[in-house]
């Protein structure tokens, strides 16, 4: 059974690929009790290193999980390109099985592009990334796959409704190799594979959806991470290709009940 | 922009929508409308951790297979997703707001107040991101 999605599914962001953490390092804190301090401790390294990253650019590779009622499980592929730099520019670009979609914020807007359809949005965003990615999700529903990984306040933003989590062991993610960990949060087991060394990178993490049947999750591998990419001047900012038409966000208390 | 055509030959290629739900009551909000061949997951599967348990957003979603025709999708193309999926095929008029995930075929355009419009039927749709999706709202023009 051949089957296709008509829209990007709506968590993935145009790539957003991901990045970005913690400015304020935060103590290491309130890990649920059975949250393993080495796997704290890891994964807070890992924050605070991208956190302290004032520009960066990786590739990724996200594959999103469908189940059907049949029970058969479907995967679709995209694969995505981001550049970010601090305090407040980002930009990724997604080509993938359902749709090709950029994404841009340059601290004053937000620009969600169709290349393909000839259409884009754009809305005044927060002028700080972390308060942009808090306005997409809840203002716009527009999500950053793995946007937890890229705010300032990453580390507590994972944790927040993580009740346990623990130390693997170690694993080869691209031939690098990796602290890997798995912790369990509110309706979702996740893991992520920290390289182990000097530069504490996220290389894949991966969702697992309890509350579906079948478990459908959402894998993303994180490479090619530079952190003094090459950035144009206007590589944060969207201009209109000619013929290309304006359109809006649908209110999110139009797509559904308010929060 | 996209063409009539595009939009029909691409209407015509994807099939039966089918919606997911995810409504504030259950852990992750999830209902579904007994659609046969429902497809769950993709659109609720979440791509971040944080937020997850904030995200109490209901949410309509529109999942396609394949073989289906234009008409058969914008028979089950609709909105809110407590709202039972009442045919929209031909040109049965549709309440205005009503999200599609894609026009039906057989439209033309209409470029009015700056904005562009689809008619289709007796219903007149514009393109808007819902989310990170692109679908059509019907819209007085």
């Amino acid at each position: 059974m051949r089957v296709r999605t008509r829209w990007r599914t709506r968590r993935q962001l145009a790539g957003l690929a991901l990045a970005l953490a913690s400015l304020a390092a935060a103590p290491v804190q309130s890990q649920g009790p059975d949250v393993d301090p080495e796997a704290a401790r890891i994964l807070k390294r890992m924050t605070d290193y991208v956190g302290g990253l004032q520009q960066f650019g990786l590739d990724t590779a996200n594959t999103v999980e469908v189940v059907l009622h049949s029970g058969q499980k479907i995967q679709f592929t995209s694969a995505a390109k981001a550049t970010l730099q601090r305090p407040n520019k980002l930009h990724a670009s997604r080509v993938g099985d359902v749709v090709s979609q950029s994404f841009y914020y340059d601290g004053r807007t937000l620009t969600l592009v169709n290349p393909d359809d000839g259409v884009y949005a754009t809305v005044a965003a927060p002028d700080t990334l972390d308060a942009m990615i808090d306005f997409a999700r809840d203002s716009l529903d527009v999500i950053a796959p793995a946007g937890d990984l890229i705010t300032t306040d990453a580390y507590t933003r994972l944790m927040a409704d993580t009740s346990s989590g623990f130390v693997v062991g170690k694993s080869f993610i691209d031939g690098v190799r990796c602290d890997h960990l798995a912790f369990r949060g509110y309706g979702v087991d996740w893991q992520i594979w920290i390289e182990d060394g000097a530069r504490p990178l996220p290389r894949k993490y991966v969702v697992t959806t309890l509350a579906l049947g079948g478990a459908p999750q959402f894998e993303i591998s994180m490479r090619n991470w530079t952190i003094t990419p090459d950035i144009g001047v206007r590589q944060f900012e969207f201009t209109p290709s000619p013929g290309a038409r304006q359109i809006e966000f649908l209110p999110v208390s139009n797509a559904g009940a308010p929060r | 922009m996209m063409t009539m055509n595009k939009v029909a030959a691409y209407s015509a290629s994807i099939a039966v929508l089918l919606f997911v739900a995810v409504a504030p009551e259950s852990p992750l909000g999830l209902q579904l409308l007994p659609e046969a061949h429902a497809i769950v997951g993709a659109p609720v599967t979440p791509v971040s951790v944080a937020g997850v348990a904030r995200r109490t957003t209901r949410r309509t979603v529109a999942v396609a297979s394949t073989t289906a025709t234009a008409q058969q999708q914008a028979a089950v193309a609709q909105q809110p997703a407590s709202a039972p999926a009442a045919p929209a095929a031909g040109g049965q008029a549709l309440p205005l707001g009503t999200v599609v995930p894609a026009l039906p075929a057989g439209c033309t355009q209409l470029a009015q107040g700056g904005v562009q419009y689809s008619k289709c039927g007796a219903n007149y749709y514009r393109a808007v991101f819902q989310g990170n999706n692109l679908v059509y709202v019907t819209a007085q023009p």
